[in-house]
């Protein structure tokens, strides 16, 4: 009787014991982690913002436009606190998935071998978002700047037409590297250009006939020498 | 260096020919309708003024393709004509070679440059392939101040339309003389005298092959010469007039080239501007008589026009380069009927000031900065136009020299909004 009460009640109980201790100590050790990561993340943010602060970070960000997105996009108070941010994300990331880790069940390691396995793809989305805008901002205004001097009525359409077409360009290449539905995408996309292009054509035949005739006359039509050169010799 | 401008045919040719005196430069690119007469009115020049002294023209070609190469091998001169005032003592050497690197004014000035270098040359005068209106007499005008007193530098002064060069009369005229202190009246005019002691020195800056080799290069000669303290005049030539082959019929190009180029000397030269307040006449050389200019038609819708929409549209750019009280400024003119369109000294020189700072501090891109200055610069000439338009050659000249002064008045604003250098910063510190 006594050998049985051992067997059946005990040991399980000692096991299961044993398995919750080992398993609390797994969790304690996850929760420190993570309280550690919080920690240094803090830390690093503040670091990283006084130090980029005094070297003008925020300066050279209003210079190549990103200041005005983070200011727009109230994103951060500043370029400088939005980079010291996204440093703290990381390591507060970092502390998380070696929390993960250190329960070590075999649903948390194949979390963090995907996680690890897709971070190259997240960045490099994340470098094509921000070059990108970088590039639609650039061109954007050298056709504002070039229509202008050309003097042609809609400068501002055709710079806000190539800002989109080159920002909707970098989200569908941002989107297609995480691998997000890619033919949904790019179905979606040809979809939306093809409509826009038809829309455009339809509304130009039906209610701009004249207009259309006109522009095409304008830009096509051999012009006469003084309407084409500037008379003045300016230097 | 040499190894790389001059070929070693051209070299040959020059060991040969020993020292020279005096040498007459004909940069040239497809100019075979008038460079025949430039040669001939050089060899006329030289014989007649400086019979005694050994001569050298030199056309510095950029690969001309309508036998402008043949014209100056076929000039000759009428030598019975000249003859009869006086004989030369030395022959006037003819020699043409191409030139290499940028097909462009810049890199024909660095061949002639180096030529004077290699012979010795006392001083060396530079015009035109495409001028019309040159005589023997502009040679004495580039070249005796060189020669006779002592000069580094010989800009032209030119009889001009009131109307024509207008980013020379608006920008490059008035911010120069304001920066530097010198009146130099033409520093883009084309044509100049120049010592082989000022050429040399030219020869070692870098940025040959940059923008500033092309329509940089007058601005770059000229800021130079007056920033560095070489004695520096201006000569009377009459009225400039040259074939209408104007390569640079893109205006925002024109101004990224001339105006980039004074912007982008100011950072080169602050630490000689920011010490200089008003400004010294350059001494005159030469008969300054009265010529029949050319007329000069002006749109001035076409340009209200461009100011306006630029006004309307380009905001957001102007915002990032243009100080708020200046930019009301344009705003309330952009507002105002044709009849009464108007911008003041005042408000065109605080702009121009505001876009030499945003130059500086890049706050966007430089090439785009400066070609939306090209609106506003329409705008400034229309104003200009519009109150000019029925006084006299010698009031506009008057209403440029008040501009200058305005420009003069106002550089304590630019030298305060001049970020310091490293060095001065610790220095005030």
């Amino acid at each position: 009787m006594r050998a049985f009460w051992e067997r059946a009640i005990l040991e399980p109980l000692r096991d299961l014991g044993q398995q919750a201790l080992a398993s609390l100590s797994s969790l304690i050790g996850m929760l420190a982690l993570i309280l550690l990561g919080l920690i240094l993340g803090w830390i690093a943010k503040e670091i990283i913002y006084r130090v980029l602060r005094a070297l003008r970070f925020d300066r050279l960000c209003d210079r190549l436009g990103v200041g005005l997105v983070v200011e727009r996009t109230g994103l951060a108070r500043s370029s400088s606190y939005l980079a010291g941010q996204i440093v703290q994300g990381l390591i507060i990331l970092t502390a998380l998935l070696a929390g993960l880790n250190a329960l070590g069940t075999p649903l948390a390691r194949n979390l963090v071998d995907r996680f690890f396995l897709y971070l190259p793809h997240l960045l490099a989305a994340l470098l094509v978002l921000v070059v990108g805008a970088l590039v639609s901002r650039f061109l954007g205004r050298s056709v504002l700047i070039a229509a202008v001097n050309a003097q042609m009525p809609s400068a501002r359409l055709l710079a806000g037409l190539t800002r989109f077409f080159v920002m909707a360009l970098t989200v569908v290449a941002a989107l297609d590297e995480l691998g997000i539905s890619r033919t949904t995408i790019i179905v979606t996309f040809a979809i939306l250009f093809g409509g826009v292009v038809a829309a455009a054509a339809i509304a130009l035949g039906l209610g701009a006939r004249d207009l259309a005739h006109d522009l095409l006359q304008s830009q096509f039509r051999p012009k006469v020498r003084s309407e084409v050169e500037d008379p003045m010799r300016h230097l | 260096m040499d190894e790389e401008i001059l070929k070693g045919r051209v070299k040959e040719k020059l060991s040969a020919l020993g020292e020279v005196e005096i040498i007459v430069g004909i940069p040239s690119y497809n100019n075979a309708p008038t460079i025949g007469h430039v040669v001939r009115a050089a060899q006329a020049g030289l014989l007649k003024h400086f019979p005694a002294r050994k001569a050298l023209i030199v056309n510095s070609d950029g690969g001309s393709t309508d036998g402008t190469l043949e014209a100056v091998e076929q000039a000759k001169l009428d030598t019975q004509s000249i003859l009869s005032v006086s004989h030369p003592l030395y022959p006037v050497h003819r020699l043409t070679t191409p030139y290499y690197g940028l097909p462009g004014k810049g890199s024909a000035l660095r061949t002639l440059f180096r030529i004077a270098e290699l012979t010795q040359a006392r001083a060396l005068a530079v015009v035109g392939a495409d001028l019309r209106s040159i005589a023997p007499e502009w040679f004495e005008l580039l070249l005796g101040p060189v020669l006779d007193r002592e000069f580094d530098y010989v800009a032209p002064y030119y009889k001009r339309h009131k109307f024509d060069g207008a980013i020379t009369n608006s920008i490059v005229y008035p911010l120069t003389r304001a920066l530097y202190g010198r009146r130099v009246r033409q520093p883009i005019g084309g044509e100049f005298g120049i010592s082989r002691r000022l050429a040399s020195r030219l020869l070692t800056e870098e940025g040959w092959n940059t923008d500033v080799a092309r329509y940089g290069i007058d601005i770059w000669i000229t800021t130079t010469a007056i920033a560095e303290n070489y004695k520096v005049c201006q000569s009377y030539l009459g009225a400039k007039i040259h074939d209408p082959t104007d390569p640079g019929s893109d205006l925002s190009g024109m101004l990224v080239q001339v105006v980039g180029s004074v912007f982008g000397l100011m950072e080169t030269y602050d630490f000689v501007w920011r010490n200089v307040l008003g400004s010294l006449p350059a001494p005159l050389f030469g008969f300054p008589f009265e010529v029949g200019l050319e007329p000069v038609r002006i749109n001035l819708g076409r340009m209200l026009a461009s100011y306006q929409q630029a006004v309307r549209d380009l905001l957001p750019v102007y915002r990032s380069i243009i100080s708020s009280p200046q930019l009301e400024g344009l705003e309330a003119a952009a507002a105002l009927p044709e009849g009464e369109f108007a911008l003041s000294d005042e408000l065109w020189v605080a702009v121009i000031c505001d876009f030499a700072l945003g130059y500086h501090r890049r706050v966007i891109d430089r090439e785009h900065l400066v070609r939306s200055l090209t609106p506003l610069y329409l705008g400034w000439v229309a104003s200009f136009a519009r109150q000019a338009e029925n006084e006299t050659a010698a009031q506009v000249e008057e209403r440029i020299e008040k501009l200058c002064l305005v420009f003069e008045q106002l550089k304590p604003y630019l030298i305060n909004q001049w970020p310091l250098q490293s060095g001065e910063k610790r220095s005030a510190s």
